[in-house]
C-alpha cells in the first residue's frame, strides 16, 4: 500500500458530516482493496463529539481507517489530535457520535467482541491495593481466562516483561516503568488477537523500552494485530508496518512507513576515499546540492538530473562509491504533514511544530 | 468466575483501605462495651427483679417479666444498631464506584470482555456480601451477648437484621447512582446521610402538608415522602417488632426497596452510556 494524503479531509476545506455521501466516498477510497469483514479493525466515517456545558468539542471528524490482520499499525498525531479518543472508541470505552466501528467484524461495545483483545491504556492505574500478581489474576478472571491457565501464564508473563520475583509486591511500590510493563503483561493475558497500546513506552527507560519492543516483536510474530498510539515516532518507525497521521480529528496521511519516509528524489552520493567535489560546481538545472559534508546529499528534479550529476562527477574523474536514496525520519514527515495542514488551514495554531523528543531513539 | 472475581476484588479493596477493619473495630468496640455494661450490678439487679425464688416472674397476660425486660433492652439496641449499622455500611462502601471510575483504572475494567452491567452489579454484590457479613457480626454479636447473659433468646432481634440490610441496599443503589454521575466519594456518602435525616420530618408528611399554605409545597412534601426511603418509619416498626408489639408495615419497606432498585437501575443505565 502506498502513502496517500487523504483527499477530502484536507484542512481548510469544507467538510461534510461524518455520514455524508462525501465521507462515504472517502470510506470507499480508504477501503479500496481491503476486505473490511476480514480486517482486524475497520472504521468508517467515525465522528465523536464531546459536550462541555454548551460547548461542543469535535474530537474525531469522519475518520476512515482499516487495519489488516497481523499488521502493526501506528497512529500518530500531536497532542489533542484525537488519538486516544479513537482508541477508546475502538475499545468501546466511548460511544461514537456518528459512523461505524468494527473490530474483527463486530461492534466493540459488545462485551463478547472484546474477547482476546488486549489493551494497555495511557497512564493506566492498577488498583494500588493489589500486588502485581493479584492484579493480573483479577483482570485475567474478568477476561474469562481459566484459573489453570492463569496459574501457568502469570509467572510466564511476569518473566517476559522483566518482573519475575516482583509479582508479590504491592502496585504502590512499582515504579512507572514497572507499572507500564505490568500493564503490558495484563494486555497479553488472554493471548490477544488484537493488541491496543496507548503510549506503551511512556515513562519507560531505554532498557525497559527495548524490552517492550522485543515483547511486541515476539507478539507480532505470533500473528497478533498491533495498534500503537504513540508520540515516540522513532519507536513507531521501528515497530510499525503502516501508520496514519491524525490531525484535528481527521486522518491526513496514511501509508507504509517505508513509503512515507522515502522522499521523492533525494539521494546520497558518496565518492571514493579521499575524493571531494565542490557543491557549488555541481549545482545546475534540476539539481540542488543540499550538503557536501563528507558525502553529497542532492535533491533532483528527476532521474535524468541525477544521471547528469553522475556524468559530471565522472567527467571530473571522480570515483563514485555509492548512490543511495535518502530516507527521511518519520518525525520529519510528521512535522512536514502537520505544517502543511496548518498552512492549508491558513492558521498556524500550533506555532512552531514540535514532537515529544525521544531521548533513546532516533535513527 | 467473573462475578466471583468482582466480589473478591471488593473485599480486597475494603481490606486494603481499612474500611473493613474500621467496620470490624467499631463493631467489636460496641460489643465489648455491651459485654462490660451487662456485667454491671445494676443489670444483674434488674434481671434478679424479674425472678422470684430463682423462677421467672410472670406478668399476667404478658408472659415472663424477664422476657419483657430483655425485649425492651433489645429494642433499644435494635434502634441503635439500625442507625449505627447503616451509617457504618454507607461509610464503608461510599468510595466503591468513584474508585472504580478513576481515570486509568476504569479503562482496565471496562475493556475486558465483561458487560458494564455485569461489572457494576458484580461490585454491588461484593458490597452486599461485605455489609451482610459485618451486620451479622455486629447484630449477631449483640444477640448472643444479651441472650447468653439473660438466657432469653428472642429471635425477633435477629430478624431485625433484614430491614437494616434492606435500608442499606436502598442507600447503596442511591450511592451507586451518585457515584456513577459524579465520581465523588464525599457526595456518595453525604447524600445518603441527608436522605436518612430527611426521612424523620417526612414521616410526619400529612401534618406538614396540612400546615402548608401552598398546595404546590404540600404536594412536593407528599411526593418526596412517597419517593424517598422511609427510614424513620422502618426504624419505628423495627423496634416495635423486636418488642413483639407490631409487624413491620409492608409499604415503607416496599417503597424503600423500590427507591433503591430504581436508583440502581438508573446507575446501570448511566454507567452503560458513559464515555470513559
Amino acid at each position: 500500500m502506498v502513502s496517500r494524503d487523504v483527499p477530502a479531509q484536507g484542512a481548510g476545506r469544507s467538510r461534510g458530516p461524518a455520514g455524508s455521501p462525501e465521507n462515504k466516498a472517502i470510506a470507499a477510497d480508504v477501503y479500496a482493496g481491503v476486505d473490511t469483514d476480514a480486517a482486524a479493525i475497520a472504521v468508517s466515517g467515525l465522528g465523536k463529539e464531546y459536550r462541555h456545558g454548551r460547548r461542543r468539542l469535535r474530537a474525531l471528524d469522519g475518520v476512515n481507517l482499516a487495519v489488516g490482520r497481523g499488521e502493526v499499525f501506528g497512529l500518530l498525531g500531536a497532542n489533542g489530535a484525537g488519538k486516544t479518543t479513537l482508541v477508546k472508541v475502538l475499545l468501546g470505552l466511548a460511544r461514537p457520535t456518528s459512523g461505524e466501528v468494527r473490530v474483527r467484524g463486530r461492534d466493540p461495545r459488545r462485551a463478547a467482541a472484546r474477547r482476546r483483545i488486549g489493551y494497555l491504556p495511557e497512564g493506566h492505574r492498577f488498583p494500588g491495593y493489589l500486588t502485581g500478581e493479584a492484579a493480573l489474576r483479577l483482570f485475567g478472571r474478568l477476561a474469562g481466562v481459566a484459573e489453570g491457565t492463569l496459574d501457568q501464564r502469570i509467572p510466564e508473563l511476569l518473566d517476559l516483561v522483566g518482573l519475575a520475583g516482583r509479582g508479590g509486591d504491592r502496585m504502590g511500590r512499582y515504579s512507572k516503568g514497572m507499572t507500564q510493563r505490568l500493564g503490558l503483561a495484563g494486555a497479553l493475558l488472554d493471548e490477544p488477537e488484537i493488541l491496543f497500546l496507548d503510549e506503551p513506552t511512556d515513562g519507560v527507560d531505554p532498557v525497559g523500552r527495548r524490552r517492550i519492543r522485543d515483547v511486541l516483536l515476539a507478539t507480532r510474530r505470533r500473528g497478533t494485530t498491533i495498534f500503537i498510539n504513540s508520540h515516540l515516532l522513532s519507536e513507531v518507525e521501528r515497530t510499525c508496518d503502516r501508520v496514519a497521521i491524525l490531525h484535528q480529528g481527521r486522518v491526513v496521511r496514511e501509508g507504509t512507513v517505508a513509503d512515507l519516509t522515502t522522499p521523492a528524489l533525494r539521494y546520497r552520493v558518496r565518492l571514493g576515499e579521499g575524493q571531494s567535489a565542490a557543491p557549488e560546481r555541481l549545482a545546475g538545472e534540476g539539481l540542488a546540492v543540499v550538503s557536501g559534508n563528507g558525502s553529497l546529499e542532492v535533491e533532483v528534479a528527476d532521474l535524468a538530473a541525477l544521471n547528469r550529476l553522475v556524468d559530471r562527477l565522472r567527467a571530473d574523474h571522480l570515483l563514485i562509491a555509492e548512490v543511495s536514496p535518502l530516507r527521511a525520519a518519520l518525525e520529519d514527515v510528521f512535522i512536514e504533514v502537520l505544517e502543511g495542514e496548518a498552512r492549508a488551514a491558513g492558521v498556524s495554531d500550533h506555532g512552531p511544530l514540535t514532537t515529544d523528543h525521544d531521548p533513546g531513539g532516533g535513527r | 468466575m467473573k462475578t466471583w472475581a468482582l466480589i473478591v476484588d471488593t473485599w480486597r479493596e475494603a481490606l486494603a483501605r481499612y474500611t473493613l477493619l474500621g467496620f470490624l473495630a467499631v463493631s467489636s468496640l460496641f460489643l465489648l462495651v455491651l459485654t462490660f455494661a451487662l456485667n454491671l450490678d445494676i443489670v444483674d439487679g434488674a434481671l434478679a427483679a424479674g425472678t422470684l425464688f430463682g423462677k421467672a416472674f410472670e406478668v399476667p397476660g404478658k408472659g415472663p417479666a424477664i422476657a419483657t425486660v430483655v425485649a425492651t433492652g433489645q429494642s433499644v439496641f435494635a434502634a441503635m444498631l439500625y442507625v449505627l449499622g447503616v451509617f457504618l455500611a454507607v461509610f464503608a462502601t461510599g468510595s466503591q464506584v468513584p474508585n472504580l471510575q478513576h481515570r486509568g483504572t476504569v479503562d482496565l475494567y471496562v475493556t475486558r470482555p465483561i458487560s458494564r452491567t455485569h461489572l457494576l452489579l458484580g461490585r454491588f454484590l461484593g458490597a452486599v456480601t461485605l455489609v451482610t457479613a459485618n451486620l451479622l457480626f455486629l447484630c449477631g454479636g449483640v444477640f448472643v451477648i444479651i441472650s447468653a447473659k439473660t438466657h432469653v433468646w428472642n429471635p425477633r432481634f435477629l430478624v431485625a437484621i433484614a430491614p437494616i440490610l434492606l435500608v442499606f441496599l436502598s442507600f447503596l443503589g442511591f450511592m451507586y447512582l451518585i457515584g456513577v454521575a459524579t465520581s465523588s466519594t464525599p457526595l456518595s456518602i453525604m447524600l445518603p446521610y441527608a436522605l436518612y435525616l430527611l426521612s424523620v420530618p417526612l414521616a410526619a408528611h400529612d401534618r406538614i402538608a396540612a400546615a402548608m399554605d401552598s398546595r404546590l409545597g404540600a404536594g412536593a412534601v407528599q411526593v418526596l415522602y412517597w419517593i424517598l426511603p422511609k427510614t424513620a418509619e422502618i426504624g419505628r416498626d423495627l423496634t416495635g417488632y423486636v418488642l413483639g408489639k407490631t409487624t413491620p408495615a409492608a409499604l415503607p419497606l416496599a417503597t424503600t426497596a423500590a427507591f433503591g432498585a430504581v436508583c440502581l437501575g438508573a446507575a446501570v443505565v448511566a454507567f452503560n452510556r458513559k464515555n470513559f
